[in-house]
């Protein structure tokens, strides 16, 4: 008997395909398993391989080094890939190291004009774009920068340091020293020189500038081969005071929508039902007096205090440095316009697992939850309890980085003390524990 | 296959150690078991994050082993392309351009003659399918012999046009000249001009390989877990971050292209107490891997515990 049960418990659950999915991107891979792509017929090769075998330990055999060799050849191949640009699919993009300036043809005459705009909006320059973009591109065409990017008024596009990264790492954009750069004589000239950007003079130019570090690189291409679209939210820029502003009022304006009469009705009721503070000393939890129904003995038994998340404290308190969102992310499937960029589906904070080795504090945690939108459980998960507290009231995701390699960690502030179990008729709906969420990714 | 020549310049950006060269890749992996990770996206394979690209980055503990051995130094890369742009000869900037366009030329020549070949298997079978039907259709009737093979050449030329996005995927920036008729002549094809743009991976070429002596860095800092590091590198372990198995090093008995891992690694100070917890959790967690939790840290008489 005990045997039948043993293999019972062995054999996988229906459903444990779901749970022991395997991330290939978690381990190395066998480079080998790459040769089976052929790269002539890309566009038709929706599928990845499927994970390699690999041996338990190294032996001097011949035919494992012959393995191993062909592996690292193979390896090799794939990263000697040149990044090639056909003249027909073409974008040349020039390098600004000192930021948006406009065209040296329309420097002249819209001085003026380019002062009146300074004015009016500090946080981008003359031209009307971000001041931290480094890279404009006087001719962009194709998909990618539908979401990269932002036109100025002589139809430049500029991109972020980022960005321009990722497209030259991708092999999508090619990038030119300018003028000023290459010794060329002229100090401010803004041209293109013609001389392309290695992958190693790209990196050494962007990488660390306004910001940039190599762990929100790191997040920042790895969503977007995914096919996210990313944008930076205000909680990059560390130093600004005030800067997560805009989302905190998002924030304070449902509170006062929300929790409003609910909350004081809610009150009301408390005061009602609990006249004083049920203690042990004195004779039972529930309290002495009739007790008509199993809900009323259950409500004075609930004796732990709860913290309601939808009545924030109303100064929200201030995010710390690594705790800051500096990622809104957009799935694929949201429609995503450049010029008015929906609310996102997520928020990224990035840390760095090397210089911050331990779990964030609680209040360190709560800032970086206040400073998030509202967003409470949806009412398709209104029968679905363990829905409800995964999915929380807040949300954040933590992309902790460990020298280039990413675990992603979703935060959620759940309210079990808002789940009054009692209350539900219907128990038998929520049978089993809930099923861990997948660690990390 | 060449080895570089060493030592090998690690260029230091932002507070990260990077590897831009694929030989230095590929002959440190080889000979010194120094993985790194690499991070950057693969230009054939864009959307994906199972491989990926250069460049290699290396931890702080890597990039010390080598400087400690004498393979690699640290170069402040930030410098180095500044100064060395700024500093570059007008005869050099127009022999490196050259040296790029024959490369793009070199690169068009070998697309478009790989794609003639495609092309021309892909036009031989559907030749042999309209063979293969013609035959069929002729042996079944036999009156309408005399018009199929009048028509049989001429079709598949229509029939390459219509079929072309499906057989041949490089179709649109193929050669619009028919590809028959100029077998011979591969190379004057591309309508857009004859070169393509290039975007080379290192900035070797115009610039020197050793930096002067101005722009070299001391010995990286390394966490205080370097000691575990350097003694499992040293026993022949191939290493890399391991904080998604919640350990500090990921332990490999050879090249983890090949193996998976065996343990996880996790330093500590010798007379460190270790909560009994954290111990009962890695190890569950090292089993739950299939994969061993290994404790380490130096101690006085250079001993060493192990907990599997």
């Amino acid at each position: 008997m005990a045997d039948t049960d043993e293999a019972a418990i062995n054999l996988p659950a229906q459903d444990a395909g779901a749970h022991i999915e395997v991330d290939l991107s978690d381990e190395t891979q066998d480079f080998r398993m790459l040769n089976s792509i052929s790269f002539l017929t890309d566009g038709s090769q929706t599928s990845l391989p499927k994970r390699g075998e690999k041996d338990f330990e190294p032996n001097p055999t011949l035919f494992q080094a012959d393995i191993l060799s062909a592996s690292r050849q193979a390896m090799h191949n794939a990263l000697s890939y040149p990044r090639l640009h056909h003249p027909k699919h073409h974008v040349t993009g020039v390098y600004a190291p000192n930021g948006p300036t406009p065209p040296r043809s329309a420097q002249t005459i819209e001085t003026t004009i380019s002062e009146e705009s300074q004015a009016k909006k500090p946080a981008t320059t003359e031209v009307g774009v971000p001041a931290e973009s480094c890279v404009y591109i006087s001719a962009p065409k194709g998909q990618l920068f539908k979401t990269i990017g932002q036109a100025d008024r002589w139809n430049r596009i500029w991109l972020l340091p980022e960005e321009a990264l990722y497209l030259l790492e991708r092999g999508s954009l090619d990038i030119r020293w300018p003028c000023s750069e290459v010794g060329d004589g002229d100090e401010d000239g803004t041209e293109d020189s013609g001389i392309p950007m290695s992958l190693q003079a790209a990196y050494a130019a962007f990488m660390g500038r306004s910001g940039l570090t190599s762990e929100r690189f790191s997040v920042y291409t790895g969503l977007r081969r995914l096919g996210y679209t990313i944008t930076r939210a205000p909680g990059w820029y560390n130093e600004e005071e005030g800067a997560d502003v805009s989302e905190s009022e998002q924030t304070s304006l449902m509170r006062q929508q929300g929790p409003g009469l609910a909350g004081i009705f809610g009150r009301f009721l408390q005061w009602l039902y609990r006249p004083d503070e049920p203690t042990t000393a004195l004779g039972p939890v529930a309290g002495l007096g009739f007790h008509r129904s199993y809900e009323e003995i259950y409500r004075k038994l609930s004796i732990i205090p709860w913290y309601d998340p939808t009545t924030a404290p109303s100064p929200a308190p201030r995010t710390t440095p690594p705790y800051r969102v500096v990622f809104h992310i957009y799935k694929p499937s949201t429609p995503f316009k450049k010029s008015a960029p929906p609310v996102p589906d997520f928020r990224i904070a990035v840390v760095n697992a090397r210089t911050h080795t331990t779990f964030p504090l609680l209040s360190q945690l709560g800032a970086l939850l206040e400073s998030t939108p509202l967003d409470p459980p949806t009412e398709r998960m209104s029968r679905q309890l363990y829905m409800r507290l995964r999915h929380g009231y807040r949300n954040v995701i933590l992309a902790v980085v460990d020298e280039g390699v990413v675990s992603y960690l979703r935060i959620a502030d759940s309210a079990f003390g808002k789940e009054q179990i009692y209350k539900e008729k219907n128990v038998r709906g929520n049978k089993g524990p809930p099923r861990p969420r997948p660690k990390g990714r | 296959m060449d080895d570089p020549s060493l030592p090998i310049p690690i260029s230091y950006i932002a507070g990260s150690y990077f590897l831009f060269s694929i030989e230095a890749v590929t002959y440190l992996r080889r000979e010194h078991h120094i993985c790194g990770v690499l991070s950057g996206t693969l230009p054939q394979i864009p959307q994906q994050n199972v491989f990926l690209g250069l460049p290699l980055k290396l931890m702080p503990e890597e990039a010390r082993l080598l400087v400690d051995k004498g393979v690699a130094c640290i170069v402040d890369e930030v410098k180095v392309q500044k100064d060395g742009m700024r500093a570059l000869m007008e005869d050099d900037r127009r022999k490196y351009l050259r040296e790029l366009e024959s490369q793009g030329e070199h690169a068009m020549r070998v697309q478009t003659s790989r794609k003639d070949e495609q092309r021309e298997k892909a036009l031989k079978k559907l030749e042999e399918k309209k063979a293969r039907k013609a035959a069929k259709a002729a042996e079944q009737q036999q009156q309408s012999q005399q018009s199929q093979p009048v028509v049989a050449d001429n079709p598949s030329k229509e029939q390459e046009k219509e079929d072309d996005p499906i057989v041949d995927l490089f179709a649109d920036h193929a050669p619009t000249q028919h590809p028959r008729t100029q077998t011979t002549t591969t190379t004057t094809t591309a309508p857009y001009g004859t070169s393509m743009g290039v975007t080379p991976a290192t900035s070797h070429p115009p610039l020197p390989y050793t930096p002067s002596a101005s722009e070299h860095l001391p010995r990286p800092a390394v966490p205080s877990s370097y000691p575990l590091f350097a003694h499992l590198h040293a026993d022949g372990y191939y290493l890399s971050p391991g904080l998604r198995f919640g350990c500090q090093y990921l332990a490999y008995p050879g090249d983890p292209l090949r193996f998976h891992s065996h343990f996880l690694g996790v330093s500590a100070e010798w007379d460190e107490e270790l909560d009994l917890m954290d111990i009962i959790a890695g190890g569950r967690l090292g089993t739950g891997v299939k994969k061993g939790f290994l404790v380490g840290g130096r101690g006085w008489m250079r001993g060493w515990m192990r907990i599997v």
